[in-house]
């Protein structure tokens, strides 16, 4: 797998010191969970080992709101966070904890705030955040038109956008191709940007998605959890015109799955609509699977529309897969990642977050060691 | 309307600007949940099959996921702008829901 393969090369590269800073006995590449929790806590687990390894706590920011999304660079050693009530992201440095990064969106009468979509360029050299700005006049809020912010990563803790890309509203996911020459915006369709200029290279319909009978897809994407596989997926549904009402058949759900390596999209319908489904991911492996979590954790084959289902202990928001393909990790929402085999979908295992605190909103990840 | 007069820059901006075409049209602020506003589909009191087996489970799994981002806005306090401290010092909502009080527009 490409991103474990790119894991080893730089273990080797960086040796014994990067070694030395992870529990012993890691030689081979380990997968090491990074996330957050309220208040301000950014923390990386050993997976296998179930164990929390560093806890950091973001510097300057709301006590009262939890940080949102999360992406992390390829080698491990920052994640980059949206807090501070949607309007701060800053980059912790997972070894020591230190913010290396932070960019303020908001400023003089501008609020901005970046709900949900980020990600990182594949070299780690750039940070794409979907800002959306608002005027605060005396009498009135002026609506502006959203962008992408691109930061240099290098750009220190008073980090300006480098450029500011023209988008469409209501971009819940952004997500660069493996190769970093196109970024993906998940906006009313399935935008193709360059990532230089924001110049509309083409799209994956959505909104405009023209399939027989069905009518427009409804979905909610912002949970980032596609570098095991290289695949956004998403859980969709649908309604059928050519079914009566009240017809159990008339509302279905059903996977929507982009390769970000080979821009491709393969989608299945799976069931009648009766169970609501929030995030997906694609085991790295047995790459037809495709697991989705809230109240219940659903395995669906997407080549042949197979679906097994297991009721969890409470509900949960997010999703991601080992490495090897062999187990689930399963947070959001409370203070807990549950940890389920992918073969059974049995509990194998549990991690609670440091404190105890709600993980809320953000995103689970998972970088090698 | 004849015997009116405008009085201030935003009464001048009502008069001068009486048709639909010459009025900035509304836009709407939300992305994909920011903004409070936009989002209206059931969820808190009913699931989107409109029963209840689909709401989470238990309710303080999804308290600070609602809160937190504006979701709820009319049932669940807003702490990304206006009850901003609502929560703050409660991290664990299924421990904590006892200390968490109304709170009443300001």
């Amino acid at each position: 797998m490409k991103i474990k393969t790119t894991a080893l090369a730089l273990s080797a590269s960086f040796g014994a010191a990067l070694l030395a800073a992870y529990p012993a006995g890691a030689l081979a590449a380990k997968d090491y969970l990074v996330t957050a929790a309220r208040p301000n806590l950014v923390f990386v687990v050993d997976a296998k080992a179930r164990k929390v390894v560093k806890s950091h706590t973001i510097p300057n920011t709301s006590m009262g709101n939890s940080p949102i999304t999360l992406v992390h660079s390829r080698d491990g050693k920052t994640a980059y966070v949206i807090h501070n009530r949607w309007e701060t992201v800053s980059g912790i440095d997972l070894e020591s904890g230190k913010e290396v990064f932070r960019a303020e969106l908001s400023g003089g009468d501008i609020r901005a705030k970046a709900p949900f979509a980020m990600d990182l360029s594949p070299d780690g050299k750039e940070l794409a955040v979907f800002v959306n700005p608002t005027r605060l006049l005396p009498g009135e809020y002026q609506v502006l038109d959203p962008y992408i912010a691109v930061y240099r990563t290098d750009a220190g803790v008073d980090a300006e956008p480098a450029r500011r890309l023209p988008v469409p509203r209501r971009v819940s996911t952004l997500a660069y191709a493996p190769k970093g020459d196109t970024l993906y915006a998940f906006s009313w369709d399935m935008l193709k940007l360059d990532p230089q200029t924001g110049a509309v290279k083409g799209k994956h319909p959505w909104r405009s998605w023209k399939n027989g009978d069905q009518g427009e897809p409804d979905t909610l994407a912002v949970w980032p959890q596609f570098e095991q596989a290289n695949v956004f997926a998403t859980p969709y549904y649908v309604t059928h015109a050519d079914k009566k009402e009240g017809d159990p058949a008339a509302l279905r759900a059903g996977i929507w799955r982009l390769d970000l390596e080979q821009d491709k999209v393969t989608f299945k319908e799976f069931e009648n609509a009766g169970v609501v489904l929030f995030s997906s991911v694609v085991n790295p492996v047995r790459r037809d699977e495709t697991y989705t979590v809230y109240t219940q954790l659903t395995r669906v084959n997407t080549k042949t529309g197979k679906m097994d289902r297991v009721d969890l202990d409470h509900t949960y928001y997010n999703v991601n897969v080992s490495s090897d393909g062999n187990e689930l990790y399963i947070g959001g929402t409370q203070g807990d990642i549950a940890v389920y085999d992918s073969r059974t979908l049995k509990r194998i295992g549990n991690i609670r977050t440091p404190g105890g605190g709600d993980q809320v909103l953000t995103s689970l990840r998972i970088f090698q060691r | 309307m004849n015997r009116l007069k405008p009085l201030n820059r935003k009464a001048h901006q009502i008069d001068a600007a009486p048709t639909e075409d010459d009025v900035e049209k509304v836009v709407a602020m939300s992305a994909a949940v920011a903004g409070c506003a936009t989002t209206f589909d059931p969820g808190w009191e009913l699931d989107p099959f409109l029963g209840v087996a689909g709401l989470c489970q238990p309710m303080e799994a999804d308290l600070y996921g609602c809160s937190d981002p504006c979701w709820w806005p009319a049932q669940v306090p807003d702490t990304l702008h206006n009850y901003q401290d609502w929560s703050t010092g409660n991290d664990d909502a299924a421990r904590d829901w006892k200390a968490l009080q109304s709170v009443f527009p300001k």
